[in-house]
């Protein structure tokens, strides 16, 4: 009886861990997949046919087509793989200088923790979308605009976690015990800190895709983004607001759509990955 | 009286009440008017800034007008007479013309309105008038020191303003003798205006009408939800059913083409910094390729869902246009064979064709929020790419197509009821011949037709500036526009509304739709 008390929450486990890599795969496929299909699509479905516009979705057009005949499969597709690398781009630039300057903080403390600290709590006060709209104008819009917009407003939050992820290491016995010993501070860092933030870095940086793709989506959609006639999400849903009063729905329900699943299923490889690096889930 | 009696009675006022409630309100229904038509000018209703210059100024009136037919009548004036030099104007105006404050409308008016128009910074180009003078209480006189055949369009499209009243903040505050007279304005959403008491002209029924503005799919569901009595749509709404309202497609020369920098690129700058000359679109063989390879009745059915016609040249159909202009489109062969001659060949197989290692390449711009001049971007991008040119479209802002706009090929909208655009957009020196275009002998017609001393004088030369047999800025001779379309300006008119006759419309958007505002009327 002792025995199977004891087994049955590593099966658990077990399965439940089999189970997130699987998802985590899965999310990753899914991203592959798109990317390679957007890449293999081709042209065609972004030029203009005039013989068939406004087709409801059908089986020659799974998606419609929009009033200049243009493919909305091809232009979904083709607009969510913009959306994943203008995302990456952005997160991956927010989440440097996310690290950079928490780690600086916590490191530095002094002046350089108070004034990061005021730089953080300066972004996270000012209204979001009117700095995403202010950056994007002063760079000249496009998909730099975009990217600098969505990079320097979405780094506040991962910095501050990892500021007080190396400030609660810094005082860890297990560190001072190597400082003690001798070891160097090069060594500590990359023998301690280093595996500690790396997860939570990880982690912080596929959850600010999604936040990512979407303010992209949203600054295109206002008109502050890529040009107008470009496949992006947003533009997509802009141009669908036009629409709207003519009863071609599936120019705006077809692609926001896509855009919550592409978002959701970022969310769920973040939060899967964070199970599986949290050293209390991931013993459970 | 007991309290059945009292029951009744309040029964019967409550009926009365609503009864009369109804009644009012179907008649204020009846004289009053919604309408969405776009057209709100960024520096206010200021004649002088460019205020009307698309006709119909609405709170101003103007020396002539047009009639139904687009020849011009009496409106504050009463006659002219040139003199046999044409550097003399003698106009007379009508006396009993009022401003909405009550003040009379004098000559000094009419000489104050056009001097400062001649000094203002606006959109108004009076380069050529040298003054104007009141010789009487009902006499103007404008003097020339070349004369100007076009000056007749000035007279039919500025609005005179009340020296008295005018400030420099006249156009938020407009003050004219015209039929109506503003209540309110708040920018980007509404104005309302009623009939000003003291106009000359026939008076408005309506007591009140209100312009809304917004984007244009907004007013189109509002127009759904009953809310207007017109609304102006872009042409792929235009097949739309609206309960109550009818379309009504107004043929007008409100065109859309490309501009072509002219130009080799040497590597030269405007005084503002912005780069001048393109390669590609200086050799004249792409610019007639282009032109003979667009297909414009497919591109009037494609992105103007049938409203509208093929443009050829940037008056289409008006007295002072060739007809000429209308050359063979349609014919991607012909344009091949053409820039075959001209030495352009696709050497490394990518479907762009090359010559002496330049590619036939360049951007083409379009101002980002206008989705009719987007689609004939893609729709052109895609004719040229059969015939070898690659066209890379991209959407900017109007401040940036500032800086981009001598260096690629933009999607401009011109037209208008006056042959002085054709002299702006062409001669050598003006400002609005962007794309660098130079050809001593256009240049030498169109001084003939501005200072021909009659308009009817002018029309020949206008003629030959386009074509004269072995030259020309039409596309013809050296085509350095490409037009595309006429667009038909396309309206949901509620089915109680009478608006009477239609105009050939210009360029402006919905707005000269009303040039017969106060002739409207209620259907019974």
């Amino acid at each position: 009886m002792t025995n199977t008390i004891v087994q049955q929450p590593k099966q658990v486990s077990l399965l439940q861990r089999k189970k997130a890599v699987l998802i985590c795969l899965c999310c990753v496929f899914f991203f592959v997949a798109l990317y390679i299909a957007g890449a293999m699509m081709g042209d065609t479905g972004l030029r203009t046919d005039f013989l068939h516009r406004n087709l409801p979705p059908s089986l020659d057009y799974p998606f419609g087509t929009d009033w200049l005949g243009r493919d909305l499969l091809t232009r979904t597709v083709k607009g969510l793989c913009i959306s994943i690398q203008i995302g990456m781009l952005a997160a991956m630039c927010s989440a440097v200088l996310a690290g950079l300057l928490g780690v600086a903080a916590a490191t530095f403390g002094g002046k350089v923790d108070t004034v990061i600290t005021g730089m953080i709590d300066v972004v996270m006060s000012t209204p979001h979308l009117v700095m995403l709209i202010l950056i994007s104008f002063a760079m000249g819009g496009g998909v730099q605009g975009v990217v600098v917009a969505v990079a320097l407003t979405h780094w506040t939050r991962l910095a501050r976690i990892l500021r007080a992820e190396v400030m609660q290491l810094k005082n860890a016995d297990y560190l001072q015990l190597s400082t003690r010993l001798g070891k160097s501070k090069l060594w500590i860092a990359r023998n301690h800190i280093l595996p500690h933030l790396l997860p939570q870095f990880v982690i912080g940086l596929i959850l600010l895709f999604p936040h990512a793709i979407l303010h992209s989506a949203g600054l295109s959609f206002l008109g502050f983004g890529l040009t107008p006639h470009n496949p992006s999400i947003g533009i997509l849903l802009s141009e669908s607001m036009q629409q709207l009063s003519t009863g071609h729905w599936w120019l705006a329900v077809i692609p926001g759509v896509c855009l919550i699943c592409m978002v959701k299923v970022f969310d769920i490889l973040g939060n899967t990955l964070r199970y599986l690096s949290d050293p209390q889930t991931s013993q459970q | 009286m007991n309290r059945k009696q009292c029951f009744l009675a309040l029964c019967t006022a409550i009926l009365f009440t609503m009864i009369f409630g109804a009644l009012s309100v179907t008649a204020m229904a009846k004289d009053t008017l919604t309408l969405a038509l776009r057209g709100e000018p960024s520096d206010g209703f200021n004649p002088l800034m460019g205020w009307g210059r698309y006709g119909n100024p609405l709170f101003q009136s103007t020396l002539f007008k047009y009639d139904d037919d687009l020849n011009p009548i009496n409106d504050l004036a009463t006659g002219y007479i040139v003199s046999q030099d044409g550097l003399l104007w003698t106009v007379n105006i009508r006396q009993d013309a009022r401003f909405s404050d009550g003040k009379p409308v004098s000559a000094e008016d009419v000489a104050f309105t056009f001097n400062k128009t001649k000094t203002s910074s606006g959109k108004v180009d009076l380069t050529q008038m040298k003054e104007a003078f009141a010789t009487a209480a009902n006499v103007i006189e404008f003097r020339f020191e070349k004369p100007d055949s076009t000056f007749i369009h000035k007279l039919l499209t500025l609005g005179i303003v009340p020296k008295h009243l005018y400030t420099m903040d006249y156009g938020r505050n407009p003050v004219g003798s015209g039929p109506f007279k503003m209540i309110s304005w708040v920018e980007g959403e509404q104005m309302s205006v009623e009939p000003n008491p003291y106009y000359y002209g026939k008076p408005s029924p309506f007591k009140k009408i209100t312009f809304l503005y917004g984007k244009e799919d907004t007013m189109f569901a509002a127009a759904k939800a009953g809310k207007l009595d017109m609304v102006v749509v872009p042409p792929h709404l235009g097949h739309q059913k609206v309960k109550g309202m009818h379309v009504k497609a107004v043929r007008s020369v409100d065109n859309r083409g490309l501009m072509f920098p002219v130009v080799p690129n040497e590597g030269k700058k405007t005084d503002d910094g912005a780069p001048i000359g393109n390669d590609v679109t200086a050799d004249i063989a792409i610019r007639k390729a282009i032109n003979m390879a667009l297909d414009r009745n497919k591109l009037v059915d494609g992105v103007l869902y049938g409203y509208g016609r093929p443009a050829y040249f940037v008056c289409d159909g008006l007295a002072w246009d060739n007809p000429v202009n209308k050359i063979k489109d349609g014919d991607p062969k012909g344009a091949r064979k053409l820039l075959a001659d001209a030495g352009w060949k696709d050497v490394d197989g990518d479907g762009v064709l090359e010559k002496n290692g330049l590619k036939a390449e360049f951007t083409l711009v379009y101002p980002a929020d206008r989705s009719i001049r987007q689609g004939l971007a893609l729709a052109t991008s895609d004719m040229l790419r059969e015939i070898g040119i690659k066209a890379n479209v991209i959407g900017k802002s109007w401040d940036e197509i500032k800086g981009l706009r001598h260096a690629n090929v933009i999607v401009y909208g011109w037209g208008n009821h006056t042959p002085i655009e054709i002299y702006s957009l062409y001669y050598s020196e003006s400002d609005n011949n962007r794309g660098f275009y130079k050809n001593p002998k256009v240049d030498e017609y169109l001084k003939k037709a501005i200072t021909s001393v009659s308009f009817a004088d002018s029309m020949q030369w206008w003629k030959k500036a386009q074509w004269d047999g072995e030259t020309g800025a039409g596309p013809k001779g050296d085509a350095p526009w490409a037009w595309l379309v006429n667009l038909d300006h396309v309206y949901f008119v509620s089915d109680k509304l009478d608006i009477g006759k239609s105009r050939v419309e210009p360029h402006g958007h919905g707005w000269p739709i009303t040039a017969n505002i106060t002739d409207w009327k209620i259907l019974d």
